[in-house]
C-alpha cells in the first residue's frame, strides 16, 4: 500500500513540472479561502481568519471533491477525529473527539433539528446538495448555542441561488447498487431569490459477515425536498421564508420496515438599523416522526414524533470610537430564544411529554488594538421540565501578528437531560426495564484551548492543543433494585490532545491538506478504560486541478488513517466488577476520484471508494461497513451553463 | 387536525389494528381457519382445543393444569402436543394440504422452558422443565446473539396427528400484532381429516 501511494505522490509531482496557472480546486489549501466569511464562532459575520476560535470550513468544492454520497462520509474525509459507527439496531452513532452524537450540535442554518434515535439525529435528513458550506468548531459553544454544544458544534449553511437562473441535475451510482438522483433549480431577481432542492437516494441491502457484530445492512430509500425564498423588502428590510420535507424508509425485516419523515418550515425578518446595528427575528418548526409499517397489513403506526417550535431574537450593534468613526471598537451581540419541545414516544408509558425551554445570552466582542481580539460571552438557559438552569461563560483572546495568529479560550458547556433521559419506561423484551430519572443533573464541561495558526503564502499550518473536564455525562447504570438499566450520572471524564493541521497550495494546482488529531480521553472513576476513541486519527487530502480545451480535470485522492484502541467493556449489564479488555483493530480508507467539467456544464465523476481492498477479519459495530474495494459513477449537469456565455 | 402545536399531518398515519384474540376466522366449510394469540407471557400455556374452537390457559408459576381437552399449546414461541405428533411438509398453505404418507411424524420430547427472563442481564435464566414438540417449536428461530434479536419465520406448513388420529395443518404466520408488539402469534390450522 505504502508503494502505491510513494507511487500516487511521485505522479502526482511530475505535474509541477508541466505546471500551468491553474488556480486550485481545494479550496482548503487556497489562501482566498481565509477571506471567507464565517458565522459560527460567535453567530455573527466574520472573516475566517478573524474568528477568535479556530473553525474549520468544508466548501461546496471540497464536497464536490470528495464525492461522498453522505454528511457523515464527507466528515469522516475532510476531518480526523471523527467515526461513524453503529451501535444497537443498526443505529448510526458518532464519536468526534471522545463526545457522542448528544454532545455534538448540529445546526442547518443555525436552527437545530428535532428527533433523535439513540442519542444521535437522523444525519441522513442532511442533503448535501443543498449545502454551500459547512462550518465546524471543536470545543464547548453552549455560551452562544445553549445544551448539547459540549463538545463542538457542526453548523450546516445551504445554498442560496445567485444567478439570474440555475438548473442542475445529477445522478450517481456505485457498484453496491446504490443510487442518487438530484435536481435544484434557482432564481435570482433583484429583490428576491428562490432555490428548490431534491434529492431522491436509494440503497440495496449489504450482507457483510455472517457472524460479525455487523452483519447485513439493511437497504434504505429516502427523499428530501427543500425550497428557500429570500425577500428584500427594502433595503433595510429582508426575509427568508423556508420549507423542506423529508422521508426515509428503512427495510429492516420481511414483516415491517421503518419509516422516518421530517416536515420543517421557517421565516426570518432581518431589520439593519442605521449603519451599525441589525436585528433578526425567527420563527423555526421542525417535526421529526418515526412510525412502523406493516407489509402485511399496510398499516403505517406511529411510534415516535418530535416536535419544536422555537423562537429567536439577536440583535447586533457595532461600537465605533467617538473621536475616529472610522476606528471599530467592537461589536455587542443580545440574544433569545424560547422553545416548546413535544415528545411523543414508544417509550413512554404516562403519556407525552412537553418541555419548555428559554434563554438569554450577551457577547461583547471587543478590539482594544488592531492586533488584539477578546470575546467574552455569558448565557443563561432554563429548562421547565428539568427544573434546571444553567450559567455558561466564555472568553476568547486573539492576537494578530504578521502571518500568525494565536488563540487562546475557555468555554463552558452543558447538556440538560432530555425528555427521554428524564421519563423513559420501556421495555426491553421482557428482560429489562430502561427507566428514566427526572434527578438527573445536566452535563457540563469546561473546554480549555490554546492554538497557533500561521499564514504564509500557499502556506497554512495550524497546531491547537485541548483540554476538556466533563462532568456529569448521562448514561444508563444497572440499579439491581430495579431490576433494570437507569438513566444516571456518570464519574468526571476528562478529553485532551492535539489537534495538526497542514495545507498547501502549490500555484499549479496541486494541493495538499495533512490533518492529525490525538485524542486522550480518561474516566476518573475507577481506572476502567472504558473511553473506545481511537487515539491517533489523520486524513490527508491531495488534488491536481488542470483546465484543458475541453474544461477542467481534477484527480484527488483522500486518506483516513484510524488507530487501533484498546478499552475495557463490561461482560455483565448487573454485576460492573465483571469486564474484559478488547481490541477495536486500526484501519486506512483511501479514495480516489477522478472529475472532468467540461465547459457547458456537464461534469462526469468515477471514484474508487476503498482503494485498497480493507476488509476486516471481524466486523465490529465500529469498523468500517465495507465489502471492500467499490466504484461509484457520477454525472450532473449544469443546464444554466449550455445558455451562459 | 391538520395543524397543532404538538404537530402536523397526523393523518398520514394509521391507528394501530386492535388485536382480537381465540378463533378469529373461520373457514367456510368449518375445517379450518385463523388462531391468534396472547403468548407474550414466559409463565403461561395457551391450550388449544381445535374440536370446540376453545383456547384456555394456564400459569406455569402458579401450578395450573392443563384443561381437559386440548390438541396443542403454546409458550411463548415453544409449541407442545397432546400426545400428537408433528412432521415438516412441503406444502405452501394449509388450503394445499393432504396427508402424505412417507412422512417422518416425531413426538414430543422432554424439554425445558423459559419462565424467567429477568435474570438474563445476570448471565442466566430461569428454566422449567417441559415436554416440548420439537418439529413445530422450529416455526420460529430467534438468534439473540444481536440486539435486537432477529426473528425469522420458517412460513412451513406442519402437519399435526393429533392424539385421536385427527390430521391437522398448521402454518404459524406472525410472532407479533401489527403494532409489531412480540409474542403475539397468528397461525392458519386446516383439519385435514378425522379418524373414521
Amino acid at each position: 500500500m505504502k508503494r502505491v501511494l510513494t507511487l500516487l505522490l511521485a505522479f502526482l509531482s511530475t505535474f509541477s513540472v508541466w505546471g500551468q496557472n491553474t488556480p486550485p480546486d481545494s479550496t482548503q489549501t487556497n489562501p482566498r479561502l481565509l477571506n471567507m466569511v464565517v458565522v459560527t464562532a460567535t453567530r455573527t459575520p466574520k472573516l475566517l481568519t478573524d474568528a477568535p476560535v479556530v473553525t474549520r470550513v468544508i466548501t461546496e468544492q471540497d464536497i464536490r471533491n470528495a464525492d461522498v454520497p453522505t454528511l457523515q462520509e464527507l466528515l469522516q474525509t475532510e476531518l480526523p477525529g471523527i467515526e461513524f459507527t453503529y451501535s444497537m439496531n443498526q443505529q448510526v452513532s458518532l464519536n468526534m473527539q471522545g463526545f457522542g452524537g448528544s454532545s455534538v450540535l448540529f445546526l442547518v442554518d443555525g436552527e437545530r433539528l428535532a428527533g433523535e434515535t439513540l442519542d444521535n439525529i437522523d444525519y441522513s435528513r442532511l442533503n448535501l446538495d443543498a449545502v454551500q458550506r459547512v462550518e465546524i468548531i471543536k470545543g464547548a459553544a453552549s455560551s452562544l448555542y445553549g445544551s448539547n454544544a459540549v463538545g463542538g458544534v457542526v453548523n450546516i449553511v445551504t445554498r442560496t441561488s445567485d444567478k439570474p437562473w440555475s438548473l442542475r441535475l445529477g445522478s450517481r451510482t456505485s457498484s453496491l447498487k446504490d443510487r442518487q438522483h438530484y435536481g435544484s433549480f434557482g432564481i435570482k431577481r433583484q429583490r428576491w431569490n428562490s432555490l428548490t432542492d431534491l434529492h431522491y437516494t436509494d440503497a440495496a441491502a449489504v450482507h457483510l459477515s455472517d457472524t460479525g457484530d455487523l452483519r447485513t445492512i439493511f437497504a434504505n430509500s429516502s427523499f428530501n425536498a427543500s425550497e428557500k425564498l429570500h425577500v428584500k423588502i427594502s433595503d433595510k428590510i429582508s426575509v427568508t421564508g423556508r420549507a423542506g420535507y423529508f422521508f426515509r424508509q428503512r427495510e429492516k425485516s420481511e414483516e415491517a420496515n421503518d419509516r422516518y419523515r421530517d416536515f420543517s418550515a421557517g421565516l426570518k425578518g432581518n431589520l439593519e438599523f442605521g449603519q451599525s446595528s441589525d436585528l433578526l427575528i425567527s420563527y423555526a418548526f421542525d417535526q421529526y416522526d418515526k412510525s412502523d409499517y406493516s407489509i402485511a397489513s399496510h398499516l403505517d403506526v406511529r411510534n415516535y414524533s418530535n416536535v419544536q417550535h422555537t423562537l429567536r431574537t439577536l440583535y447586533n450593534h457595532s461600537v465605533k470610537s467617538s473621536s475616529d468613526t472610522t476606528v471599530f471598537l467592537g461589536t455587542l451581540t443580545l440574544g433569545g430564544d424560547f422553545m416548546r419541545d413535544y415528545l411523543m414516544s414508544y417509550q413512554f408509558t404516562d403519556g407525552n411529554h412537553i418541555q419548555y425551554t428559554a434563554d438569554a445570552f450577551a457577547q461583547w466582542d471587543w478590539l482594544p488594538t488592531s492586533r488584539l481580539n477578546i470575546v467574552a460571552v455569558l448565557r443563561y438557559d432554563f429548562y421547565s421540565e428539568a427544573s434546571r438552569s444553567h450559567l455558561s461563560p466564555k472568553v476568547n483572546l486573539m492576537y494578530k501578528l504578521p502571518r500568525v495568529n494565536l488563540r487562546v479560550g475557555y468555554a463552558n458547556g452543558f447538556r440538560a437531560p432530555t425528555l427521554k433521559e428524564m421519563f423513559m419506561n420501556f421495555d426491553m423484551a421482557n428482560i429489562f426495564t430502561i427507566y428514566g430519572n427526572p434527578d438527573l443533573q445536566p452535563e457540563v464541561s469546561d473546554n480549555f484551548n490554546a492554538s497557533f495558526e500561521w499564514i504564509h503564502n500557499q502556506y497554512n499550518l495550524t497546531c491547537m492543543a485541548f483540554h476538556n473536564h466533563v462532568k456529569n455525562r448521562i448514561t444508563t447504570f444497572w440499579r439491581q433494585e430495579k431490576n433494570g438499566m437507569l438513566y444516571s450520572n456518570m464519574s468526571p471524564v476528562s478529553i485532551s490532545g492535539l489537534d495538526l493541521s497542514l495545507a498547501i497550495h502549490w500555484n499549479n494546482g496541486l494541493g495538499l491538506r495533512l490533518s492529525y488529531i490525538f485524542t486522550h480521553e480518561r474516566t476518573e472513576a475507577d481506572g476502567m478504560r472504558s473511553s473506545s476513541t481511537r487515539p491517533h486519527t489523520a486524513t490527508l487530502h491531495i488534488d491536481y486541478s488542470r483546465n484543458w480545451r475541453l474544461g477542467r480535470t481534477t484527480l484527488a485522492l483522500n486518506g483516513r488513517v484510524l488507530s487501533a484502541v484498546t478499552c475495557d467493556e463490561y461482560t455483565s449489564y448487573s454485576d460492573l466488577s465483571q469486564f474484559e479488555e478488547i481490541t477495536y483493530p486500526g484501519y486506512t480508507m483511501w479514495r480516489l476520484s477522478l472529475r472532468h467539467t467540461f465547459s457547458r456544464g456537464v461534469c462526469l465523476t468515477a471514484t474508487i471508494d476503498n482503494l485498497f481492498n480493507y476488509r476486516p477479519d471481524y466486523y465490529y459495530n465500529n469498523s468500517p461497513a465495507t465489502v471492500g474495494r467499490t466504484v461509484a459513477l457520477g454525472l450532473s449537469f449544469d443546464v444554466d451553463k449550455c445558455f451562459s456565455n | 387536525m391538520l395543524v397543532s402545536c404538538d404537530g402536523i399531518f397526523g393523518g398520514l398515519y394509521d391507528e394501530p389494528a386492535k388485536n382480537s384474540f381465540g378463533f378469529i376466522q373461520r373457514d367456510d366449510d368449518g375445517h379450518g381457519g385463523t388462531i391468534r394469540l396472547d403468548a407474550t407471557s414466559y409463565t403461561r400455556w395457551s391450550y388449544i382445543d381445535l374440536h370446540h374452537q376453545h383456547i384456555d390457559t394456564a400459569n406455569i408459576t402458579l401450578g395450573q393444569d392443563a384443561p381437559f381437552e386440548w390438541d396443542f399449546a403454546i409458550h411463548h414461541y415453544d409449541v407442545k402436543t397432546h400426545d400428537g405428533t408433528a412432521t415438516e411438509s412441503p406444502f405452501d398453505n394449509v388450503g394445499m394440504a393432504i396427508e402424505l404418507e412417507e412422512l417422518n411424524f416425531v413426538a414430543d420430547v422432554d424439554s425445558q422452558v423459559v419462565i424467567d427472563m429477568s435474570t438474563m442481564m445476570e448471565g442466566y435464566l430461569g428454566y422449567t422443565p417441559s415436554p416440548v414438540n420439537p418439529v413445530l417449536s422450529h416455526w420460529l428461530d430467534v438468534d439473540l446473539s444481536t440486539m435486537p434479536p432477529i426473528y425469522v419465520l420458517s412460513n412451513k406448513v406442519y402437519l399435526l396427528r393429533l392424539g385421536d388420529g385427527t390430521l391437522v395443518a398448521l402454518q404459524f404466520t406472525s410472532f407479533m400484532d401489527e403494532s409489531f408488539a412480540k409474542g403475539i402469534v397468528t397461525l392458519h390450522y386446516r383439519i385435514i381429516n378425522t379418524p373414521k
